[in-house]
């Protein structure tokens, strides 16, 4: 089947949903290709969002109504298997003719289990930061005996600033991320202690150092600074793990009930695909080159492809929903010409 | 017939003084010898031992069978050059010998024979001018090869020829004149006087038919002075080059034959293995560091030669992954890896008296058992081969102490890497006596690094120490486990330390076809590739240990296997790194598969 | 530095006087590991360090004291260390802890 458009959106995660709705409200026909079943992305596995403990549902809702009212054709369960600034071919076979593409394909979850010694796979109560977000859904916190943890510590940068694992990159949003994950727990479990590990923490945005500083003041969370290097199983599913406590120059272990590792954002690995296809410039993280840092954020070295959210580099809802819109209007002055 | 003419003397100074040299260098380093070493002479001397010892030398310093075996070209080179030359002076021996009796010949009348003899003989015996003449001819095709080799080595079966020193390239290129002129010389002399062989012979048939008589007399004596210079020369340069191995690979194949090895401390002995080494460079191709990371002067042959000549860097000494891999091509059968480790120690930093007084007292282990198991301090890093080993142990039913639980004391092997023996024996010491303390039976130890020292330098009478692959292979066979193999394809990647380390080839390919499908790729066993995260090589970094692990990966993978199995915990985890592919030790895939 | 039991004795100046301390060695060091600037001072290192376990000796900590000009005692106490590796395998920036070791006690030498 072949089709034709003005611009297709590759992803149909926030930046995908906001840069589509955007397009259409201008007037231009666009598709909405989606890999998944559903629209939403990665947002869709969180809870509520920092630093102002919205809900994440809300959000989407939000963004779905915007589609709905937009007309915007969507094509769900579509893998896209070659893209040029021109030409989309899905999976099925379905080629879309189009005058430009924006790409919001966004990241990939770094995989914890290759972190082999924090022991995610392997010991029971070691859960990532996503699995965290799954139990704030079911509203309840528990190990995998079913108690609810009375210690559970946080370790940040797992998947991300570790050239082991081929992360230079920091993802940006863990700390953050961490620091109200670990509000989320205390107020849900009073009596339990939580404990961050954190290397540096990077409280960049609007309202992220008062987050930083209500978990300290009004919730006591405990900040050690160090890296966690090994956990090991204890009885009765307890974790043992091992860490320095920089701050003090001394080893530090402690037995935990649970371990939560904040995974980082991974470039996928179909960046390199497309890269290759479209002659895109990639970084050395994976994630895909913009054109211009400051006044072209949105657009890519190949014209006619435009990009927008976690594609380029870990950003947070608000920014890749901000960059949607301004790649929409990218897009359309191009086509326009 | 009389022997003198003066364009003998720098054939005779330069032999004087290279056999002065020899004998006074070979003298020097038999006094030097420790009593160990002379002991184990005096009793080889007259044993089987020398008789095997002059079949070597035949077949290793004339034949060259193993560099034959390596690559015909490079084989023939080496055995043309040697045989050849050997067996000119053989049959020169013989053709004085049959035309003069056995009056005294001096010895540049048996080497420039020709030139005395030619005026004088009226009959000549045609088998010897063949032979001297064929002989001549296989001499010059081997030095048209080593021509060939130093402008493209891989015509000759290498990718790379060794960049030599100065002394070096003075020899050679006295050497590569030495036999071209003695044709020439032959020639001249043939087209003057007759006689000759094939090459010889009818070449100075041509020679007398095109050129003046006038001109073939006067070039006479400028070719044999250039060739007795040239011989003169060569011999006044080779005790300093890399041709003292002509003479050094004798006394070595002797002295190895009569069980004398290089230690980790320096001794006498080394000098033979040192400078037995021909330079041929066989050790270049071999190394991962050149083949995937273009590194080159730290191969052994470099090491070797700055070693020799006192110009060794540390960074040289540092930079190799002591995977063993040269060791196993060395034509010459040079113990590499002692000598480089025996060299770290004498650039170490010398340790203190007090060093690793800390192990004082923190002995706090408790727990029993038949069987102790040592994880080592990678596996550490690698839970789940820990986890797996416990699961196994229980599945056996096994009595288990776990000696490195609670905090250990490392094996040493990893300071011994850096040249610090004295110091690491105090681990070693350490260790040995917490293993006796709690009488085990067995040691059961998941790293290869570990299992190494703890056969090569524990004194561990009346324990057995296992590799775990090992333990698991044999409770396999006691029917202590039984296992439901898997529809899954393993390559096993063969570790140095285990492999060619400890030669624990067999176990752990009887394990993994007992849990799956085993699949080979083409450099196994013996000539296994080193994953490069090595903890021998103190120079390259992760970037470059990851490019080698990459290779690895790729040359695994061709044998078409679904995932790699290993049997080493820093292997895995630099193997890992290098593909999404499962990478498992054994013990995980066993415990796994566990009934 | 008139103080001569570095450590862990509560006599030595605290300051890490900058403007006195002679970065000469330092820098040796850091010219031939250039990348040894790049510790992010995780504590992986030491928390993962086998003699850590057994002593008070914190690898972190040697090396960034040796990077600000102090070195009085870091010989000894990087003597502790078995030179196991496993520092080397969880640093995530990649540093050749091994050769750290070495190298600070070769150019600092015993004193």
């Amino acid at each position: 089947m072949i089709m034709q458009t003005d611009v297709v959106v590759v992803g149909g995660g926030v930046a995908g949903i906001k840069a589509a709705c955007e397009l259409c409200q201008a007037g231009s026909k666009c598709v909405l290709v989606e890999r998944d079943s559903v629209l939403g992305g990665k947002l869709r596995g969180w809870h509520k969002l920092f630093p102002s403990f919205t809900s994440s549902s809300d959000v989407i809702e939000e963004l779905l109504n915007e589609l709905k009212q937009s007309n915007v054709e969507c094509l769900l369960g579509s893998e896209v298997v070659y893209i040029s600034s021109t030409l989309c071919r899905l999976a099925s076979g379905t080629e879309i003719q189009c005058r430009a593409v924006i790409l919001a394909t966004g990241y990939n979850l770094f995989d914890a289990r290759i972190k082999e010694e924090y022991g995610y796979g392997i010991y029971d109560n070691v859960i990532t930061s996503v699995d965290l977000e799954r139990m704030f859904h079911t509203g309840t916190i528990s190990t995998l005996s079913g108690a609810a943890p009375e210690k559970v510590a946080i370790l940040h940068c797992v998947g991300s600033r570790d050239e082991k694992v081929c992360q230079r990159h920091c993802s940006k949003v863990c700390c953050i991320t961490a620091v109200k994950q670990a509000i989320e727990i205390k107020k849900m479990l009073p009596n339990s202690e939580v404990f961050n590990f954190y290397m540096d923490m990077r409280m960049f945005g609007p309202g992220y150092e008062e987050l930083y500083l209500t978990a300290q003041k009004q919730y006591n969370v405990h900040f050690i600074r160090g890296r966690i290097s090994e956990a090991a199983q204890l009885p009765k599913g307890r974790l043992q793990i091992k860490a320095e406590d920089t701050l003090t120059a001394r080893p530090l272990i402690m037995s935990v009930d649970m371990l939560v590792l904040m995974v980082g954002m991974k470039a996928p690995k179909q960046n390199a695909l497309f890269a290759l296809a479209t002659g895109l410039e990639l970084q050395p993280s994976g994630f895909i080159s913009s054109k211009d840092l400051f006044l072209e954020a949105v657009l890519t070295s190949v014209p006619g492809i435009f990009v927008a959210g976690t594609v380029t580099a870990p950003k947070t809802i608000g920014e890749s929903i901000s960059e949607a819109t301004m790649a929409s209007r990218a897009a359309l002055k191009f086509i326009e010409g | 017939m009389i022997y003198l003419a003066p364009f003998t003397y720098p054939f005779i100074i330069g032999a004087a003084f290279m056999f002065l040299i020899v004998v006074w260098k070979y003298a020097m380093w038999f006094i030097d010898l420790p009593k160990e070493d002379v002991q184990k002479i005096k009793k080889g001397i007259f044993s089987k031992a020398t008789l095997y010892s002059v079949w070597e030398i035949f077949r290793e310093s004339l034949l060259h069978v193993r560099i034959f075996k390596r690559s015909l070209p490079l084989g023939y080179m080496h055995c043309s050059l040697a045989l050849g030359w050997f067996m000119l002076i053989v049959v020169g021996w013989i053709e004085t010998i049959v035309y003069l009796g056995n009056s005294f010949v001096p010895l540049y009348g048996h080497v420039f024979f020709r030139f005395f003899a030619a005026p004088v003989l009226t009959e000549h015996f045609w088998i010897l001018d063949f032979l001297m003449d064929f002989f001549l001819l296989i001499v010059l095709s081997g030095v048209f090869l080593a021509w060939i080799k130093r402008f493209s080595s891989r015509l000759v079966g290498i990718r790379r020829t060794t960049k030599h020193v100065l002394t070096d390239r003075l020899a050679m290129s006295f050497l590569w004149f030495v036999f071209p002129l003695r044709l020439l010389s032959e020639t001249v002399t043939a087209s003057i006087y007759g006689g000759g062989g094939f090459l010889t012979g009818s070449l100075g048939e041509l020679f007398a038919a095109f050129l003046p008589s006038q001109l073939l007399s006067s070039l006479l004596m400028p070719f044999w002075w250039c060739y007795s210079i040239s011989l003169g020369g060569f011999f006044c340069f080779m005790p300093f080059s890399r041709y003292m191995h002509i003479f050094t690979e004798i006394p070595l194949i002797l002295l190895r034959n009569w069980t004398l090895r290089p230690t980790l401390d320096e001794k006498s002995y080394d000098k033979f293995e040192i400078q037995a080494c021909s330079r041929c460079g066989i050790c270049i191709d071999e190394c991962q560091l050149q083949k995937v990371l273009g590194i080159e002067n730290v191969q052994s042959v470099y090491f070797l030669r700055d070693k020799r000549y006192h110009m060794l860097r540390l960074a040289t000494a540092q930079n190799c992954l002591m995977c063993g891999r040269c060791q196993q091509v060395c034509p010459v059968g040079i113990n590499l890896n002692t000598l480089r480790l025996s060299t770290r120690a004498i650039m170490r930093n010398i340790p203190s008296e007090q060093r690793y007084n800390y192990f004082n007292g923190i002995d706090r282990s408790c727990g029993e058992g038949r069987v102790g198991y040592f994880a080592g301090c990678m596996t550490h890093l690698t839970p789940k081969i820990k986890i797996s080993m416990e699961k196994i142990f229980k599945a056996a039913g096994e009595d288990v102490w776990y000696a490195d639980s609670e905090g250990s004391v490392c094996c040493g092997r990893p300071l011994m890497l850096s040249g610090e023996t004295d110091a690491a024996r105090k681990m070693i010491k350490f260790n040995e006596e917490l293993f006796r303390k709690h009488k085990i039976t067995t040691l059961v130890t998941s790293c290869p690094i570990c299992f190494r020292v703890f056969t090569e330098q524990y004194n561990l009478e009346g324990i057995t120490v296992l590799h775990h692959t090992q333990y698991i292979a044999s409770i396999l066979r006691s029917g202590r486990i039984a296992l439901s193999p898997e529809e899954c394809s393993y390559v096993y990647h063969d570790p140095c330390e285990l492999g060619r380390g400890c030669g624990v080839y067999d176990e752990p390919r009887e394990v993994i076809s007992r849990a799956a499908n085993l699949m080979e790729c083409s450099q196994n066993r013996e000539h296994a590739l080193c994953c490069g995260g090595s903890l021998s090589n103190f120079v390259i970094d992760d970037f470059q240990q990851q490019k080698i692990a990459s290779s690895v990966v790729e040359h695994l993978l061709l044998s078409g296997a679904e995932r790699i199995a290993t049997a080493c915990p820093l292997c895995r985890k630099t193997l890992s790194r290098a593909t999404e592919r499962r990478v498992m030790d054994i013990a995980e895939i066993v415990s796994e598969r566990l009934t | 530095m008139a103080v001569k039991n570095f450590g862990f004795s509560i006599s030595r100046p605290r300051t890490i006087d900058m403007d006195k301390n002679n970065l000469r060695k330092s820098n040796e060091i850091l010219r031939e590991l250039p990348e040894l600037q790049a510790c992010i001072g995780c504590g992986s290192c030491t928390a993962s360090c086998s003699a850590g376990l057994l002593t008070q000796f914190n690898f972190r900590k040697m090396h960034t004291l040796v990077r600000r000009g102090e070195y009085e005692g870091v010989y000894k106490e990087l003597s502790k260390c078995m030179l196991c590796g496993k520092c080397r395998m969880v640093c995530p920036r990649n540093i050749n802890t091994r050769k750290v070791v070495l190298l600070i006690k070769r150019t600092l030498g015993d004193f």
